[in-house]
């Protein structure tokens, strides 16, 4: 059963009603919003920008609101989203990007989802309407709920209403590319790259043995700046300058580079990327390497999967990594190791006493 | 309490780790928030992790509650004993387990003072980004706490933004490991959760810590305006601009009286309002936006910019802002320090509503505020030896947290509810918010022994030596007989 | 801070007192200067700790007896004043507290014996000879006494320098600048008689005529800061007649002994001669400060470089806030290279008698220091006081026997007599 377009008290009321439920809207991540037998509550139409002043540099919009709408708005002022969400042209919606705890490669720069959202209104598993954090770039006031709905894949509750900082856009742009001849050539230049006073905006790491590095800044320093980068890399690469770097950025954020194949998140830390490359590439059904982007200096990784979820899991297991299905039918959408724990146990126990959002 | 389940605690310490003496447990009774005073039963100074969770487990087993704390630098009264519950001590947990420059990450235990992390990783051009004013003295398990902010959140974020992972004891004496080395992770952030929650669900054990490249170039700017207007729309003009400060700053001329008498910063004492703008960066960057900066302070009508020209000059200018709280000690033998936030936009008309409520009270406020984030920090000067001028001054101080709240702001930027806030936390939230946070909690902590009588509003154990009566209690509201 | 001491009750110093308690906000500042703070880890051992103490003492709440060990091992260092952003007198608290307690505390005969010891000897310089002479002699038996006696056997060079006799007058070279009073410390005649004649030979090179008054004695700084009060006062009554009247300063280049003096304006507090004691104060000045005032002669450019590193002495760089003499006297110094000590702000552990009356804290700060001077990297360390050259001695022949110890006016001399380096 769907649940089209419910009014705040409709999604109250449903959750009170309904044994288990599961919420939706943009679809963009098949994998964490495909019917399951759920009672499914489609918020697509819990949509809209609730208040935005340029001057304040946040916003705060329902939960359903389209990231490609948010980043109009927000443009249009000079302002973007510095976590660079992932799947805005495949209509990923704020409370989807929230609930998924996804980030692209600009979140190199200041930081992840996890790092912007400022306050939350959501519908706890009892049917209340509760509110966490605020609506002013610095708040210590209460438990910070709205970084534990970073990641919570709806599981905690359904997301309403969000509120998030902003910073102004970077007046110009340009991208690097470099290949290296192995890849523990290109690690070590990422490494030296992430531990110097060297600004990207985004350093990405993609295998077998390249890199992708985005500059930002004024535009009257930016020319210097790349010849700074040039010369600390010591090597000569492609530079993507204009409309088309701009397309390059995008496509990336859009995964067009995974062929339409399953996807899956990783977070990991750059000392665990050899091992996983080895493994992948030892799997039985190995993608070729185009098929992975590494964002954030080796911190987040997005690579498509075209071979059994077990595999997968047993894979990520071995090399004591974590992984979040996005696109395919897993049988769970969490792979790897096992991070439950007490605490978790304890306070989702608070949030969803009855269980109506656990899968 | 019998002897014996103390004497079973002091088996589970080094001798002489569990303080029971009146003149040694006396000097615990404070925070840096000296209204609240409580005798704890006794202190313990754990020297290992093992240590803090034998404690904590002695203290689920026989249900007393605690409070674990560091420097004891918090300004909500966070860390203020519970009175008959036990002190944690985790000063001697000073240690850097590890820190590996190449990945960016320092693990610590809690009692690692702040300012130790950079210091320790300055070898590597790395540093620990949060900065508090306490800094020097306030540790990183305090820091997590409370999510300590600074003068530099506004382009890196707080504490918070910072911590990857812990290793939490949590008050059932279970042991868990939240986050972990990535800066990303999969499924609810439950770091996210335990930081910032004031000590009430446990104790952490180690954490881990980001790092940040020391940023190459620091161009900082001191700007005098002849009124606290000016200053306030400068700080507009400039995030206007597009530009990304690391830091923005506001005292106005009580508090720079006070700086000034204190570590004589250089700080020019006509001004009426001074500002600190600081970029960090990449030098070509810096340097770019330092014009254009320079520009939009032009505009705002400055009458005399100071630019740190060196790195001493720049530490005299920031050693000002940072001491200015303490300072105001001088000027006065009491006051309460206010944190309070509000949009930026309204920055103007909270200060010209603050010094309305000034007047009104009869008392000084003093303001010093991280202006870029709407941080306010008003001081509220009082003599507790004049019958009644606490009781305005917290009355005072009351009136400028609901103004921060009208205004769509917060009671509380970085110092926490602690103590001090608990009974503002309903203007900001709605009774069902409050009512999940604690069933958050008691779920965590069903007995509620983690600094226990902390930011919820009433509720058990406000057993407290006071100064004075509280304002409520005057008005017969409530009663803590 | 609030507090209900009753002023009134509690004389000259009361109102002292309550203020700097009142002063304290407890912000903690203190903490991370505080030597004992740093060794031990805990509220009761550090400044702001020390000061609820005194106030529940002072107050009634708490018994005095109770708060002694804490209280007992503030080193006087007087760190947390520079540090603290209150502007708390900490150094005037601890003082008055400790002099009006000692009136009414109860000591063990043993502790009795020791401090009245150290009290009858340490101030006359021929007392004090003669024990360090028997002290020495007695350093190979050290490991058979009790820890309280044989710490001090530890600080004792094994043999001690002869007795120089100062003149009573020692002329300016060329034409005259100045003219001044030295006051030439108790210990330091004893274990360093070189500094008062390195001291002389330099002001006389800078055409300044010093007078050394016969009949001086004690500045009473050890005293006082022991709660001694009436001795205190006594020792110093006797340097205000010792002292002539037509000089340009007095000069002190102990820096224990010029912090003291500046207390005169803490002990002389209800006292009828206190102007007296207060134009004395102000007249007295450290040799690095009153040379600097001057302008100083420069020295020849060295043979070859040296590298100095300079330790500030709590008594002078706390107590009296001067920091930038000293090292600007010795960067004046050409081919003299001038490094920092990291935790510089720390105490060496000395602190008048700390050393021997809380020797295991002494020597752990004593280890602290000596480890951040190895580590600067210079095989010289300059300090303006006898009690820090004593104490970094005795912890730097443990970890580098090679390090040379010397004033900065040793090295001033050294280098006007071009054999520095």
């Amino acid at each position: 059963m769907v649940i089209k377009t419910p009014t705040i008290p409709e999604i109250q009321e449903a959750v009170k009603a309904q044994p288990r439920l599961l919420c939706r809207a943009g679809g963009s991540k098949q994998a964490l919003s495909g019917a399951d037998g759920s009672v499914t509550l489609d918020v697509s139409g819990l949509s809209g920008v609730l208040e935005y002043q340029a001057g304040e540099f946040v916003f705060t919009a329902l939960a359903g609101t389209p990231l490609l709408e948010i980043e109009k708005m927000l443009s249009e002022k000079g302002q973007y989203l510095p976590f660079d969400p992932p799947l805005a042209d495949a209509g990923a919606t704020l409370g989807g990007t929230v609930a998924a705890g996804l980030s692209g490669p600009m979140r190199w720069r200041y930081g992840g989802v996890r790092d912007f959202i400022l306050g939350v209104k959501f519908v706890d598993g009892e049917g209340s309407l509760v509110r966490g954090g605020g609506r002013v770039v610095k708040n210590a006031a209460g438990f910070d709920l709205p970084k534990l709905m970073v990641g919570s894949l709806g599981r905690l509750g359904v997301l309403v209403e969000l509120s998030f900082k902003v910073f102004p856009a970077p007046q110009a742009t340009r991208t690097l590319r470099v290949a290296f001849g192995r890849l523990e050539e290109a690690l070590e230049a990422c490494l030296r790259l992430a531990a110097s006073a060297i600004e990207l905006y985004a350093l990405d790491f993609e295998p077998p043995a390249g890199l992708a590095l985005r500059l930002g800044g004024l535009e009257k320093a930016l020319e210097e700046r790349s010849r700074r980068l040039w010369s600390f890399l010591g090597k000569d690469g492609e530079l993507l300058e204009g409309e088309r770097e701009a397309r390059y950025w995008r496509g990336i954020n859009n995964f067009g580079w995974a062929g339409g194949k399953p996807l899956v998140k990783v977070a990991l830390t750059p000392k665990k990327i050899a091992g996983l490359e080895a493994a992948l590439l030892h799997s039985s059904n190995p993608l070729p390497s185009s098929t992975r982007r590494y964002h954030a200096a080796g911190h987040l990784l997005y690579m498509a999967w075209d071979g059994s979820w077990t595999e997968l899991d047993t894979l990520l297991k071995t090399q004591g990594l974590a992984g979040l299905v996005l696109a395919g039918n897993p049988l769970s959408p969490a792979l790897g190791i096992n991070s439950a724990h007490p605490f978790g146990e304890r306070a989702t126990r608070a949030l969803d006493p009855q269980g109506k959002f656990a899968r | 309490m019998s002897k014996e389940v103390l004497q079973e605690l002091s088996k589970l310490l080094p001798a002489g780790r569990l303080l029971t003496a009146a003149a040694a447990l006396s000097p615990y009774q404070s925070d840096a928030l000296t209204a609240f005073k409580a005798k704890p039963l006794a202190v313990a100074l754990p020297e290992s992790a093992g240590e803090v969770i034998e404690t904590v487990r002695w203290c689920a087993k026989h249900q007393i509650p605690f409070v674990a704390r560091g420097s004891g630098t918090s300004l909500s009264g966070g860390s203020l004993p519970i009175d008959g519950g036990l002190v944690i001590g985790l000063n001697r947990l000073n240690r850097i387990l590890k820190l590996d420059p190449k990945e960016r990450v320092a693990v610590v235990e809690p009692g690692v003072v702040n300012l130790d992390v950079s210091k320790a990783a300055a070898p590597f051009g790395l540093y620990y980004a949060p900065d508090p004013s306490s800094q020097p003295v306030s540790t990183i398990g305090g820091n997590l706490a409370f999510n300590s902010g600074g003068a530099h959140c506004l382009k890196y974020g707080m504490t918070s933004n910072h911590v990857l992972g812990a290793k939490v004891v949590l008050p059932t004496g279970e042991v868990v490991e939240l986050g972990g080395e990535s800066l990303e992770n999969t499924g609810p952030d439950w770091l996210g959760l335990f930081v910032g929650s004031e000590g009430l669900m446990g104790v952490a054990l180690e954490i881990k810590l980001r790092l940040l490249p020391k940023p190459e170039k620091y161009h900082t700017v001191l700007a005098a305006y002849d009124s606290l207007e000016k200053a306030g729309s400068a700080v507009a003009m400039v995030v206007a601009s597009g530009l990304l400060p690391g830091a923005m700053e506001i005292m106005d001329s009580l508090a720079i009286e006070a700086a000034e008498a204190a570590v004589q910063a250089g700080y020019p004492q006509d001004a009426k309002a001074l500002l600190i703008v600081e970029l960090e960066g990449e030098t070509l960057e810096v340097e770019a936006e330092a014009r254009h900066l320079s520009e939009v302070i032009e505009a705002s009508r400055a009458y005399k910019v100071q630019i740190a020209r060196n790195e001493a000059e720049r530490a005299k200018i920031w050693k000002g802002r940072k001491a200015a709280f303490s300072a105001v000690g001088r000027l006065s033998p009491d006051y309460i320090v206010q944190d309070g936030v509000v949009p930026r936009s309204k920055l103007g008309q909270a200060l010209s509503e603050i010094e309305k409520l000034s007047l009104r009270y009869g008392l000084r406020v003093a303001n010093v505020f991280h202006a870029g984030d709407g941080n306010l920090h008003p001081l509220i000067l009082y003599d507790g030896r004049v019958p009644g001028e606490l009781e305005r001054g917290e009355e005072l101080a009351g009136e400028i947290l609901k103004l921060c709240v009208a205004l769509g702001g917060s009671i509380t930027g970085e110092h926490g509810v602690g103590m001090e806030k608990k009974r503002y936390l309903p203007a900001m939230f709605a009774e069902a918010d409050i009512e999940l946070m604690r069933k958050i909690r008691q779920s965590v902590d069903p007995h509620e022994l983690s600094n226990r009588g902390k930011m919820f509003p009433g509720g058990e154990a406000e057993a407290l030596v006071r100064q004075g009566l509280h304002p409520l209690e005057k008005r017969g509201v409530i009663s803590r007989e | 801070m609030q507090h209900k001491i009753p002023v009134e009750k509690l004389g000259p110093q009361g109102e002292t007192m309550a203020r700097a308690v009142e002063q304290c906000v407890h912000c903690g500042f203190c903490l991370p200067a505080c030597p004992t703070y740093q060794v031990l880890q805990e509220e009761m051992d550090s400044p702001r700790g020390r000061i609820f103490l005194m106030k529940e003492v002072l107050e009634g709440s708490l018994k005095p007896v109770d708060a002694e060990p804490y209280l007992d091992r503030c080193l006087g260092c007087l760190g947390c004043v520079s540090a603290c952003p209150s502007g708390v007198a900490y150094g005037e608290l601890i003082s008055s507290y400790r002099m009006h307690q000692e009136a009414t505390r109860r000591r063990s005969p043993l502790e009795k014996a020791f401090r009245f010891g150290i009290q009858e000897t340490l101030p006359y310089p021929a007392r004090f000879r003669a024990a360090a002479l028997f002290g020495s002699l007695a350093k190979p038996l050290g490991s058979l006494l009790p820890k309280k006696l044989s710490a001090p056997l530890e600080l004792l060079p094994s043999a001690l320098p002869a007795a120089r006799p100062l003149p009573e007058l020692y002329p300016a070279e060329g034409s005259r600048r100045a003219r001044v009073a030295l006051l030439a410390g108790c210990a330091q005649q004893v274990l360093r008689p070189e500094i008062n004649w390195a001291t002389l030979r330099v002001l006389a090179k800078n055409g300044v005529e010093v007078v050394i008054p016969k009949s001086q004695g004690c500045c009473g700084a050890l005293s006082m800061h022991t709660g001694e009060r009436a001795r205190a006062l006594a020792f110093a009554r006797k340097n205000l007649e010792a002292f002539p009247s037509d000089i340009d300063a007095i000069i002190t280049n102990a820096a224990g002994c010029g912090s003291g003096i500046h207390e005169y304006l803490l002990l002389f507090k209800g006292e009828a001669d206190f102007d007296k004691a207060a134009g004395f104060a102000k007249q007295s000045k450290d040799v690095s400060v009153f040379l600097s005032e001057l302008g100083l002669l420069a020295p020849k450019a060295l043979h070859s470089p040296v590298q100095v590193a300079y330790h500030d002495a709590c008594h002078l760089a706390h107590a009296q806030g001067v920091r930038s003499e000293p090292r600007s006297i010795l960067s004046s110094i050409p081919g003299l290279d001038l490094v920092e000590i990291s935790e510089g702000d720390l105490c060496c552990g000395s602190a008048g008698s700390y050393n021997l009356e809380q020797p295991e804290i002494a020597n752990t700060l004593g280890r602290r220091k000596a480890a951040n001077i190895v580590a600067s990297g210079a095989r010289l360390v300059a300090t303006g006081n006898i009690g820090c050259i004593t104490q970094i001695e005795a912890a730097l022949k443990k970890q580098s026997p090679e390090f040379r110890v010397l004033h900065t006016l040793e090295v001033l001399d050294l280098a006007y007599r071009e054999i520095l380096g």
